[in-house]
């Protein structure tokens, strides 16, 4: 015992503790619910994080992003609930009726969440819905296909998270409010895995906001969401990153579409959060579907946002609609890479995307990578991207009017921020959003 | 209430004024005319405090106090008003957002509290008919999209909400056919009073016949050449510019 | 250890142009095959296949180089030895044995020419054959002079004289090596580093010749410069050196152009180009390249693996590439701009064509360093058949680059359903008084244009050719007026047979 201590202090001085860290505790005993098929799948996605590591930046998908000082710091991995009811204020969105769900690292909180019997509606912690059909059908069947080595990880070796399912033709008249809190006393690594589906013909709204409990110690969140929507399902889909500056995530999200179905993704981040990666990968993976990626990030301090996402049209007759805005200030970066694959015969597909990115810090970043790669030729595709700052013309002539340079700045990046936040379709997501814009300044 | 003494000015190094007097009184209303590159729109950019302009020497007065030691927004709290030229188009930025905005801080600058939301969307109501500015282009966005005549149709608008001590005019009436012309000097007209003062800056003398000017000024090579009343606008009229230039340069 | 070897060669061939305006503007579009393709017989110099530190010294002292400059070619070598192939492209990299390519092939003529009498005359027809005079004679005064290359070696350069009168530098590499080692040495390597990538450090090691050229200060170049690049041997493989000084206020239009005979066998292009324009000099770059393609299997090609760059180094100058890109196999190259001097401005206008297996990997990078630095940047893709056409760009903004401008556009036309356009823009920003801009579209080519002129009597592939020439004219319009009928003829050629 003695001197596996010592070797773990030693291990904390090399910059990937956290690999080794995860091989010590997990080689040969990764988490079991003793089901032969999971255990499988466990095992398997261990053996492709094994080979693969952590990324660096020589790989192209984590060109901008250095995952290296967070990984090697050295991590509590017990999740164990803390003591004591954390907050939730920072996450309540005034005028926003919902059924409430709260993950603590991670954890289902039955205590915090609102608990309603909603006919057609299944909501558990993922841990208890291992033996249900749609978790056997679709867990780990997409995200696991990248080659995200977080995912594997995470497939490997999660311990918690949500599992929904909207029934067949089940219209939900709230949306689901969920909460992801980040609430430790010790630096905490976190690995929370996600699966939503939506049964055919099923419409609902999901909102999950990330905050970190004040006074939190240094976290690093790595989750995975997999998503299916059966036939003619719609979901509408919002991302609220409004965490404190101790919190650090990775959040993978794998959309799989089945016909007629329709994906809205609304992904917010503010200034808080010293490291975001989202990757959301959109599979067109049948015709006639439709997907909508919107995203604002608003960037302040030392920050670093960074959108990674995929829409992938696999099939003919798709529509997929992109627009990503950046703001950075002071010294933060952001990192935009936005790729659209039209698969050989996925003809008449549209697809748009455009990027508009302000850069206002005098030291921050923008990396923009907006990336076509098109294999039919009956197709209409179209990019943009844009970096600029405010245009003078327009601060002149509103202080012209007798607004102060600083409410003039306001206004414009509301301006800017309108072609994405005019298309939240909840409004009180959207006025919530837009007051986020104007106090991020 | 405005002092102009001696004013030079310049763009990118290169004088524009140079030497310019002007007094305008409450209640009155000036017209500078002169041919193009003769510094007219200078003249008012100048007096809205934009950045590229320069001023070399001289000075401007508001009601004896330094205009030119203000930032363009103070200038426009002190009432000073600029209707642009080209007014720019601003997406995303609500027309009565901007408005609401504007005026909040106008007030808030005089120590006055917000206009309470019905007050302020009758003012808003009552001004749009005094331009016939069309209630949807109020809603829209900033300028966009609109017509040449929308788009100073609506400066005329933000002047009525705005209510300025001295509105400069910068060629309002260019691109404005004789209907849009009308309705805009009908909406100053009715704005002229005892307590503000108005400068329109023109080419033409076409706008002078809607808008009656006290005072004519010709502005030719930065400085103001001469002064008359409205007969000095038809003389120019009917002799053009040249006839000042020969006059001037002789 | 040279021995003749009779069947195989390379053809390196120059000219100055000097552009009338009514020249063969109006000839017909012609459709026809691959017309480059044939070979020529000649007695060669070749060395035997591999690359050693042997092979780099044999090379050095067949041109009777300083030994600085072996000594550079050596460190080169050690670092190509040491670099590992690219994996970031989307296309399949081909597994090129590096020993089995013969680096150093030479007609075994005299070793200097001084009037075309002794120039071989198998030669003499190959530049007859490929349209290109090499007799000053026979072309009008001042309107073309050419400076032919024959594998490797300079056989011939006309209109030298009448350039020299002006002070420009215009010979082969070589040349240039003795006659001016002061300014080779100067600034040989500076723009294209020898670590720059793994075929820069090949040519680095082992480049055979190329042109050098230097416009003194305030000189407008009164000749449009052109190199003619042809491979035609077996088992070699190209790699030719150019370096293009404009000195203050000069100015110069450079235009390349290149074919190359059918073979089977793949064969390896790996050339540096390097532009350095110091302050107020402009350098316009333009390329028509037109190397086998292969067959319509994708047996044989070129593998056009090129690294150009050019550095405005000096304050207010500018460098303009223009390429036309119809040929090989695999065209692998990203010419870009260095913007270090302030007001300095880079410029890349391109179209690239890819029929049956052909890859186009293709694109720009424009590195903003200096203030108030401007960069435009026109891509136009057309792919046909199975081919995939890429643009693959960089655009940075530095931190000192204030007021800096980029403008981009990429636009793909596909014809036909199973080719494919991708695009893959980096756009980088450091500073916060840049504005930069991106534009791609992507698009078939329009049924209702295609079925108008056909309605209108002209043959369908004829109409496929003039929609894309109308696609890519802006890019043509950038060409000096010679090179873009050349250029516009071949966009036609190059697309027979890919419609139906």
């Amino acid at each position: 015992m003695l001197d596996e201590a010592a070797t773990d202090t030693m291990i904390t001085q090399i910059s990937d503790s956290l690999y080794t860290h995860l091989i010590k505790t997990y080689d040969g005993n990764l988490p079991s619910a003793g089901l032969h098929s999971l255990d499988e799948i466990r095992t398997q996605a261990f053996e492709r994080f094994k080979s693969m590591g952590f990324p660096t930046v020589k790989q192209e998908d984590w060109k901008y992003t250095n995952v290296q000082p967070l990984i090697g710091q050295r991590y509590s991995l017990d999740t164990e609930m803390p003591s004591g009811t954390p907050a939730l204020d920072k996450a309540l969105i005034p005028k926003l009726d919902a059924h409430r769900i709260v993950l603590v690292n991670g954890r289902y909180s039955s205590e915090l969440s609102t608990d309603e019997e909603i006919p057609g509606l299944q909501i558990m912690p993922i841990e208890q819905a291992f033996d249900r059909l749609c978790f056997a059908k679709y867990f780990a069947a997409y995200a696991d296909k990248t080659d995200n080595p977080f995912v594997a990880l995470n497939t490997a070796s999660f311990t918690s998270g949500l599992f929904i399912e909207v029934g067949k033709s089940r219209q939900l008249q709230k949306p689901i409010h969920i909460i992801h809190v980040a609430a430790t006393d010790k630096p905490l690594f976190t690995q929370t895995r996600n699966l939503y589906v939506m049964g055919a013909f099923a419409e609902a709204e999901i909102i999950e906001s990330f905050i970190t409990e004040d006074g939190a110690e240094h976290n690093l969140n790595n989750q995975v969401s997999e998503i299916v929507l059966r036939e003619n399902a719609k979901l509408q889909h919002y991302y609220l990153q409004v965490a404190g500056p101790q919190s650090n995530y990775l959040n993978h999200t794998e959309v799989h579409q089945e016909k007629h179905s329709l994906y809205n993704n609304y992904n917010c981040s503010f200034p808080g959060a010293a490291f975001v990666r989202n990757n959301i990968n959109v599979q067109m993976g049948d015709s006639e579907v439709e997907s909508h990626l919107y995203g604002i990030a608003l960037t302040a301090g030392n920050q670093l946002v960074d959108n990674h996402t995929i829409v992938d049209h696999i099939k003919p007759h798709c529509e997929s609609y992109e627009w990503y805005k950046n703001i950075t200030q002071d010294t933060s970066t952001a990192v935009f890479n936005g790729k659209i694959f039209v698969r050989l015969d996925a003809q008449k597909t549209n697809a748009f995307q455009q990027n508009n990115n302000m850069l206002i810090g005098e030291k921050s970043a923008i990396y923009t990578k907006p990336q076509l790669e098109i294999f039919a030729d009956d197709v209409k595709c179209s990019h943009g991207c844009t970096i600029g700052q405010f245009d003078n013309e327009a601060l002149f002539y509103l202080r012209a009017r007798g607004i102060s340079e600083a409410q003039a700045r306001v206004l414009l990046v509301h301006a800017f921020a309108f072609d994405v936040t005019s298309r939240f379709l909840n409004a009180a997501v959207r006025e919530y959003v837009e007051h986020l814009v104007e106090e991020g300044l | 209430m405005l002092s102009i003494k001696n004013l030079h000015a310049s763009v990118e190094d290169k004088a524009i004024l140079k030497g310019l007097d002007l007094e305008v009184k409450a209640g009155e209303v000036h017209a500078i005319m002169g041919p193009n590159g003769s510094g007219k729109s200078t003249l008012g950019n100048v007096l809205a405090g934009r950045e590229a302009y320069e001023v070399t020497e001289g000075e401007v007065l508001l009601d004896g106090s330094d205009l030119l030691a203000l930032s363009p927004e103070d200038r426009a709290r002190e009432g000073v008003f600029l209707a642009f030229q080209y007014p720019i188009e601003i997406p995303g930025v609500s027309n009565i957002n901007f408005l609401k905005t504007a005026l909040s801080e106008i007030r808030a600058y005089k120590g006055l509290p917000p206009m309470e939301a019905r007050d302020f969307l009758k003012k808003v109501k009552e001004k749009q008919q005094l331009v016939e500015f069309d209630a949807k282009l109020a809603n829209r966005s900033l300028n966009e999209g609109f017509s040449g005549g929308e788009k100073k149709r609506n400066e005329i608008f933000q002047l009525a909400m705005l209510e300025p001590k001295l509105a400069i005019l910068d060629e309002t009436d260019s691109g404005l056919d004789i209907d849009a012309l009308r309705i805009v000097a009908r909406g100053v007209n009715q704005l002229r009073a005892d307590n503000n003062a108005f400068i329109l800056i023109t080419h033409y003398q076409r706008l002078l016949e809607y808008i009656v000017p006290d005072f004519v000024h010709v502005l030719y090579n930065g400085r103001i050449v001469r002064s008359g009343t409205k007969e000095l606008a038809l003389e120019l009229e009917e002799k053009g510019y040249d006839w000042i230039k020969e006059t001037v340069d002789a | 250890m040279l021995d003749g070897c009779p069947s195989t060669y390379l053809i390196t061939f120059w000219r100055c142009v000097m552009s009338t305006k009514d020249d063969a503007l109006l000839k017909e579009l012609t459709l026809e095959e691959y017309k480059y393709g044939f070979t020529t017989d000649i007695e060669m110099d070749i060395a035997p296949k591999g690359l050693t530190e042997d092979t780099v010294r044999l090379i050095s002292a067949k041109k009777n180089e300083p030994e600085w400059l072996l000594e550079w070619r050596l460190k080169a070598l050690q670092h190509f030895l040491k670099m590992d192939m690219p994996t970031w492209q989307n296309f399949e990299n081909p597994d090129v044995d590096f020993q089995d390519i013969s680096y150093y092939a030479a007609p075994k003529a005299k070793p200097k020419l001084n009037s075309l009498d002794e120039v071989d005359p198998e030669l003499l027809s190959t530049f007859a054959k490929l349209g290109i005079p090499l007799d000053e004679q026979k072309v009008l005064a001042g309107v073309v002079a050419v400076d032919a290359v024959f594998d490797s070696v300079s056989v011939k350069t006309t209109f030298r004289e009448k350039l020299k009168e002006q002070g420009v530098i215009f010979s082969s590499f070589g040349e240039a090596v003795q006659e001016h080692p002061e300014l080779i040495r100067q600034y040989l390597g500076t723009v294209v580093p020898q670590t720059d990538n793994v075929y820069a450090a090949l040519n680095s090691a082992v480049f055979s010749d190329g042109s050098f050229v230097y416009i003194p200060k305030g000189v407008r170049c009164p000749m449009e410069l052109s190199t003619y690049f042809r491979i035609n041997a077996e088992n070699t493989g190209q790699f030719e050196r150019t370096l293009i000084i404009a000195d203050e206020g000069a100015y110069v239009s450079y235009l390349e152009g290149c074919t190359a005979p059918m073979r089977d066998e793949n064969q390896m292009h790996a050339a540096v180009v390097e532009l350095i324009a110091l302050k107020d000099a402009e350098i316009k770059y333009s390329t028509v390249q037109n190397w086998y393609p292969g067959d319509k299997d994708g047996k044989g090609g070129i593998y056009n693996f090129v690294t150009k760059r050019g550095i405005c180094k000096g304050d207010h100058s500018k460098i303009s590439w223009t390429q036309v890109e119809t040929g090989s196999a695999i065209t692998w190259k990203y010419p870009g701009v260095i913007l270090k001097g302030d007001h300095s401005v880079g410029e890349f206008y391109s179209v690239a064509l890819t029929r049956n297996k052909q890859v186009a990997d293709t694109g720009t990078k424009m590195i903003h360093l200096g203030k108030n630095t401007r960069s435009k940047i026109i891509s136009k893709g057309i792919s046909a058949g199975v081919s995939h056409n890429s643009y693959r760009g960089l655009v940075k903004i530095g931190p000192g680059a204030d007021n800096s401008r980029n403008f981009t556009q990429c636009d793909s036309l596909l014809i036909g359903d199973r080719c494919g356009a991708h695009t893959f823009p980096y756009i980088e920003s450091r500073n916060k008084t840049a504005k930069l801009e991106h534009e791609a579209t992507t698009s078939k080519i329009g049924e209702d244009q295609l079925f108008y002129l056909t309605q209108r009597g002209i043959d369908p592939e004829k109409a496929v050719g003039l929609i894309v020439n109308g696609y890519a004219k802006e890019v043509l319009n950038q060409l000096p007026m010679e090179f873009a009928v050349e250029a516009q003829k071949l966009l036609a050629i190059s697309l027979e047979g890919s419609v139906g």
